[in-house]
């Protein structure tokens, strides 16, 4: 029977491509309508945020589909660390990017979360908790054994984490500026904090037991030589290290942007 | 606010309790027999040729007896690595122990097949094989189901016992190990049966 979505086979892992129609759909979807919503529109929409939301979406079929979705539901705990870290720090923030302005308002009207957006966007501490609370949450060993195992389960941690994302970013790369955080050194100690202080826990966690955590993966087939310790310190590594390009580029951005809004206004004028 | 704080104590509160599991404890947290049993007396033989006797053999070690076969998709290769890796944190217990492989799949495991691929979890992993009835003897002795084969042709599969059989050095049988068992039970157990020595049992 075909599964739509990946979930956490009992099977040893091979090479054998396996069709997910549900991701498909996920991906496609929402790219066939975007792209007909800016047909539609009179409103403007740069090649660039075309570029950028079809990207977050490939990201995400490529997170979501065989073979990194299907390691990451019941193989490796390192493919499903790299999964979270694909959708929450690259296709979420591509996505917002790619989404012009006017579509995120309509959108936020829509769906009626542009109070939920306003609070994230105005408060950075709500944010970052509501990031980790649903990190916390999601990486928990139980968590993971129970939502693993389904293909509803699965699916709904894949939203969840896309979720964790948009979250993360709302306040730093909105596309509705008046939901974006106005103060650039907030932004950049949020960004810090949010990703860099809390998860060292798990992280560290996961680096530093002497077994196992996660049961799916302990009892999965072993792929190659890579031992169920050795995975879940890689993990670890993969949650501890794997955001810091994208978080530290972002920071970098901020910071030049900053200085030299600074530099202008301290600059005499005529 | 307020509740957001202790929302997120509770989250940090409860992560650390579920990561924190498999703490060590005195008692077994195998499958402990009511009763311990004897070692079973059985003889075949190991992948150089060579004859085993199960029971003198492993005198005074910690054994580890299984029953399965190289072909098994799921439960032997876990099984295998999961004692494997959890010698890898004990290896005052390893050296001191003895893991014994029977196969129930004689046809197929070849002592050349079944070294290869034991090797490829622990090169100090026993391999035993013999006639089918000499296996179906073995299997009795230790007390476990008979293996039998399901299907045919090349890709049939062998339903046999799945649990692991711990015997402490004082050549009794105190747990049973089914699949599914975590590295932090083994951690936990190995250490407790290699203390059982024939004068403190």
């Amino acid at each position: 029977m075909i599964s739509w979505w990946c979930v956490a086979l009992e099977e040893p892992w091979t090479w054998k491509w396996i069709p997910y129609p549900g991701i498909w759909a996920a991906s496609i979807v929402p790219i066939v309508a975007y792209l007909r919503a800016v047909a539609r529109s009179d409103q403007p929409t740069t090649r660039r945020q075309r570029a950028q939301f079809i990207g977050g979406m490939i990201v995400f079929w490529l997170a979501s589909d065989w073979p990194l979705g299907t390691l990451g539901a019941g193989y490796l705990a390192s493919a499903h660390m790299a999964q979270f870290l694909l959708y929450t720090h690259v296709a979420a923030p591509l996505i917002l990017l790619g989404t012009p302005e006017w579509m995120a308002d309509r959108i936020l009207g829509r769906l009626r979360l542009r109070g939920v957006a306003a609070r994230l966007g105005a408060s950075l501490i709500m944010a970052g908790v509501a990031y980790n609370v649903i990190l916390a949450v999601t990486h928990t060993p139980g968590v993971v054994s129970v939502l693993r195992t389904s293909q509803w389960g699965s699916f709904f941690m894949d939203f969840v984490w896309m979720v964790a994302g948009f979250v993360l970013w709302l306040p730093v790369i909105s596309p509705v500026r008046e939901l974006r955080n106005p103060s650039d050194i907030g932004r950049m100690l949020y960004l810090f904090g949010t990703t860099s202080v809390v998860a060292v826990i798990p992280a560290s966690l996961l680096t530093f037991t002497t077994t196992p955590l996660y049961e799916i993966y302990e009892l999965a087939p072993r792929i190659g030589t890579l031992t169920a310790r050795e995975d879940q310190q890689l993990a670890g590594i993969v949650m501890k290290i794997g955001s810091i390009p994208i978080i530290w580029s972002t920071i970098g951005v901020i910071w030049f942007r900053w200085a030299s809004k600074e530099q202008q206004r301290t600059q005499p004028v005529g | 606010m307020r509740r957001l704080r202790i929302l997120s104590l509770l989250v940090l509160v409860g992560v650390l309790a579920a990561c924190g599991g498999g703490v060590s404890t005195d008692e077994l947290q195998g499958v402990a027999l009511a009763e311990p049993t004897p070692k079973p007396d059985f003889t075949l033989t190991d992948t150089d040729g060579n004859p085993f006797h199960f029971a003198e053999e492993t005198e005074g070690k910690l054994t580890l007896l299984y029953f399965g076969y190289t072909h098994c998709p799921d439960v032997c290769p876990v099984h295998l690595a999961q004692i494997a890796e959890t010698f890898d944190q004990l290896s005052q217990v390893a050296e001191s122990s003895v893991v014994v492989f029977v196969t129930v799949d004689p046809e197929r495991d070849t002592p050349e097949v079944l070294r290869e691929w034991l090797d490829r979890f622990d090169p100090r992993f026993v391999g035993l094989t013999g006639t089918p009835e000499e296996l179906e003897a073995a299997q009795t002795a230790a007390g476990v189901p008979v293996a039998f084969k399901v299907g045919e042709g090349d890709d049939y599969t062998v339903q046999h016992a799945g649990q692991v059989l711990a015997y402490a050095p004082d050549g009794l049988l105190y747990a049973q190990y089914p699949f599914g068992t975590r590295q932090s039970t083994w951690l936990n157990d190995l250490q407790i049966l290699a203390q059982i020595h024939p004068e403190e049992a």
